[in-house]
């Protein structure tokens, strides 16, 4: 019951929180000098005119606003202007499918991996497994993605023909946009996790676990690990909400059909749906991914009860 | 619970330690045996490409469109990446041939009045939609009056305006009826015309004059969104079309001239990086492709490159009612200041041509010579004179010093490198620092449509085969004019120029009013552009016009 009013009273902020989103990215939409309609081809006033008028753009301001709050209420996100036979709905629900494959592949290769190694760069302190893992580690956060993807797609797909260049088709496809994606969240997780459980491993349960005779695997797995897990559940939820929504260097480079490109088009374009259509997505998204991860929360640690306000 | 965490993350190592060595072990063939078995894969890969395709006999072309088409419903998708591929699934009244002039397409023949305002074309009897209907005038009518429909809201709409009645309906102040054009019976179209055009026959090739199956479009207004209800009554038809991923085209049986279509099929990818579609071409997975800027100098003397005119250019525009460009003389000191072939050969490069005049070479005039031949070079490179004419602009207006200047252009790197080779070539020959201002395309846009930028960066396309598509963005009030400039006398050779029924006194007014462009200095010609394109061996007929969309009708694959 507990649980039941919080999920509600989460439901509520969030509402209020997406209100307040596309109130606040609707004003700079319409601050933002420039028109969908711009455009380096010849027109001339009618056209525009004509055109204002298909997408409401003449009506004032208000009228606007309101309409898209009401079309929003009813998930309706509106036609786009530069895919004029598009919804935005119909974007989004053919980008996303894509873009969340490649997220999701991405982030259980990258916390797997991150992980692995952030323990056995701990258990290994300053051993050399440890500076190699970490250099790693340094270099995944240090070179940007669409740097990795390039040399990838340079070395193993044009120059050794290991794996097609580009497009999005079968497994052997997916490869290296992983392997690009993945590499920069991996080494955030090694780094994070080495860390905490390296503080985890001097604590004094640890060396109580270790006085009682339990076995160095059952110590780490079962005592450090769980801990030191927390700060990683932490970013978590920033970090799936940004992958699995698309990322737009990594789509455009390999040619991936998700939807990351629509978060930086769109702007370009003024194509107003589908800004505000990608926003209230994302948002959306991340306010989702957040609530999951206070219950997550509750789960690896019981001392953290989600229904119980702090301090009562 | 607790058992269960353990059990997962053993699982979860044990799969991450396998995927690692397994990784190490290709890391390490890799180093090892690359040199010898890279080669033999690529040339197994190849040659069962090559048989594949040799035992099933298809020609089989692959392209890259870029993106994602705007739309395939041709009054719409106003832009290459639709009408590219729309220019190969449908066929307008005319259409350009390989010398890149109005052929009969649709339409079989064509009687034009004496006073070059009814044109009453005659359609081939065996001009067939996809679908098997055949092509009646009446899908004309249907599909000229949905484009000047304010409804539909269509960006090409004012291409249609030679029609009579066009534009009052466009902009909302007539009706569809009084748009003269009209279905005289089911083969026969009759068009009148707002004033006569003698370049009529050429703007019917753009994709905006397209039929449009009525019967299909009534039915479904949607039939252009999907390839299964998609009916064209081009070359090819459309097999398959997956949205942002790849288009497939087949050879359409209908077409009244399919014995010359040679290619069974296209692809058309949608891959929107440079870099990765030149790799895609390299890796063999593209037929064609363009050309990495960084890579530019490497591969433009390949023998693999096609380089030809695109009728476009790249100029910048003077603010006539900002200080200090209401001077003439001061204009045309910056123009004089510019040395157009350092730009062009060393700055933009990819082989472009600099701009001595605003129409770029390949308009035909009726007496068979080259526009820009015949008008010549309008704008030289001349520090002594530029300096001269700076003093003396300033001795008019009255300037001890010039006012501050500020060069704007939208946001881009070759923009960039132009803009600063042009404020070197301001500061070693007239003398004069300007600043510089990159702006995001669409503030930039904006600002030089309110006269808020004193000289910015412009460029043109055409969409028709004629020079006064270009020169008549600067008459009065013209829309596309952002200069502030009015001229009478210009306004009036721009009226003779797309009116005057004798074709010879036409273009003689079209050839006056670009000197009095060039005299008056109201915009600053840089460099034409031009089409460069990559072509893997054994692909040939690729049609590229100077003005208009690629036609793949003559293309063959060996």
């Amino acid at each position: 019951m507990d649980m039941l009013r919080y999920m509600l009273r989460r439901l509520l902020i969030a509402l209020v929180t997406l209100w307040i989103i596309v109130t606040i990215t609707f004003i700079l939409m319409v601050t933002v000098p420039g028109s969908p309609f711009s455009d380096e081809r010849s027109s001339n006033e009618a056209v525009q005119a004509n055109l204002e008028a298909h997408y409401n753009l003449d009506d004032p301001y208000y009228m606007q606003y309101l309409l898209y709050l009401k079309n929003i209420s009813m998930l309706d996100l509106g036609p786009s202007i530069k895919q004029p036979n598009q919804t935005v709905n119909d974007l989004l629900g053919r980008g996303f499918p894509i873009s969340f494959e490649l997220g999701m592949i991405t982030i259980i290769f990258a916390v797997v991996s991150g992980v692995v190694l952030g323990i056995i760069s701990a258990l290994r302190h300053n051993g050399v497994l440890d500076y190699l893992s970490m250099g790693f580690a340094v270099l995944g956060i240090s070179i940007p993605n669409f740097i990795l993807a390039t040399l990838f797609i340079q070395k193993l797909a044009a120059d050794w023909e290991f794996f097609p260049v580009a497009t999005w088709s079968s497994p052997m496809h997916m490869v290296l946009p992983v392997a690009a994606l993945a590499t920069g969240p991996m080494a955030i997780i090694a780094r994070l996790t080495r860390s905490t459980m390296l503080e985890v491993l001097t604590q004094d349960y640890i060396k109580m676990a270790r006085a009682k005779g339990l076995s160095p695997w059952k110590i780490t797995f079962k005592h450090a690990l769980r801990n030191a897990l927390m700060p990683v559940v932490t970013i978590m939820g920033t970090l799936l909400a940004g992958i699995l929504t698309g990322t737009f260097v990594i789509e455009q480079i390999f040619a991936i059909p998700g939807m990351g490109k629509y978060f930086v088009e769109s702007i370009n374009q003024r194509d107003y749906p589908v800004i505000m259509g990608t926003t209230v997505f994302y948002s959306t998204f991340l306010i989702f991914m957040l609530l999951l991860v206070d219950i997550v929360y509750g789960i690896i640690d019981p001392r953290i009860k989600l229904h119980k306000k702090g301090g009562e | 619970m607790k058992k269960f965490l353990v059990f997962l993350l053993t699982v979860l190592t044990i799969a991450v330690l396998a995927a690692c060595t397994t990784g190490e072990d290709a890391g390490e063939e890799t180093t090892d045996e690359s040199e010898t078995e890279a080669p033999e894969e690529s040339g197994t890969e190849e040659t069962e490409e090559g048989t594949e395709e040799e035992s099933s006999g298809d020609k089989v072309l692959r392209l890259n469109n870029g993106i994602e088409p705007t739309s395939l419903d041709p009054s719409i998708g106003f832009d290459q990446v639709s009408w590219d591929p729309l220019n190969n699934l449908m066929e307008g009244l005319t259409r350009l041939d390989q010398e890149h002039v109005a052929a009969p397409g649709a339409a079989e023949s064509w009687d034009i009045s004496e006073d070059g305002l009814t044109y009453t074309f005659h359609l081939r009897e065996d001009a067939n939609w996809s679908n098997g209907d055949p092509v009646v005038a009446e899908d004309f009518v249907y599909a000229w009056k949905y484009m000047l429909d304010p409804e539909t809201a269509s960006p090409a709409a004012f291409l249609g305006y030679f029609i009579e009645g066009a534009e009052a309906y466009n902009a909302g102040d007539g009706s569809a009826d009084d748009v003269a054009v009209t279905a005289v019976d089911e083969k026969t179209l009759e068009v009148k015309l707002e004033a006569p055009a003698g370049f009529f026959l050429d703007v019917l090739t753009n994709p905006a004059f397209f039929p449009v199956n009525h019967k299909v479009a009534e039915e479904n207004p949607d039939w252009h969104a999907e390839a299964d209800s998609f009916v064209g009554n081009g070359p090819f038809m459309l097999e398959s079309w997956e949205h942002d991923v790849e288009m497939v085209f087949a050879k359409n049986p209908e077409y009244w001239d399919a014995d010359t279509v040679k290619l069974d099929q296209i692809h058309f990818a949608m891959v929107n990086d440079t870099n990765t579609q030149y790799q895609m071409f390299e890796s063999g997975e593209l037929d064609t492709a363009s050309i990495p800027p960084e890579l530019s100098d490497q591969l433009i003397d390949g023998d693999d490159v096609f380089i030809g005119p695109y009728g476009g250019l790249e100029f910048f525009r003077f603010n006539v009612t900002a200080e200090p460009f209401q001077n003439k003389k001061i204009r045309q000191a910056f123009s004089y200041a510019v040395n157009r072939d350092d730009i062009a050969q060393y700055v933009v490069k990819n082989g472009v041509e600099p701009a001595y005049g605003f129409i770029s070479p390949g308009f035909t005039s009726p007496t068979g010579e080259d526009f820009r031949d015949v008008n010549g070079d309008l704008v030289s490179f001349d520090a002594e004179q530029a300096k001269q004419l700076l003093e003396e602009g300033m001795a008019e207006e009255g300037y001890d010093e010039l006012p501050a200047i500020t060069l704007s252009y939208n946001t881009s790197d070759t923009n960039k490198a132009v803009a600063e080779t042009l404020q070197d070539m301001f500061i070693e020959n007239l003398g004069v620092e300007v600043t510089l201002e990159n702006q995001e395309w669409g503030v930039f846009v904006e600002a030089q449509q309110n006269l808020e930028l004193q000289l910015s960066r412009s460029s043109f396309i055409n969409d028709y085969n004629d020079p006064v598509n270009f020169l008549e963005s600067f008459i009065t009030d013209s829309y596309m004019n952002r200069t502030g400039f009015s001229n009478e006398e210009y306004d009036e050779l721009i009226a003779n120029g797309k009116s005057e029924t004798d074709q010879e006194k036409r273009w003689e007014y079209l050839y006056e009013a670009e000197k009095l462009l060039a005299e008056e200095m109201i915009a600053m010609p840089i460099r034409y552009y031009n089409t460069v394109v990559l072509e893997s061996d054994g692909v040939s007929g690729i049609l590229r016009h100077p003005v208009g969309y690629f036609d793949l009708k003559y293309a063959d694959k060996q």
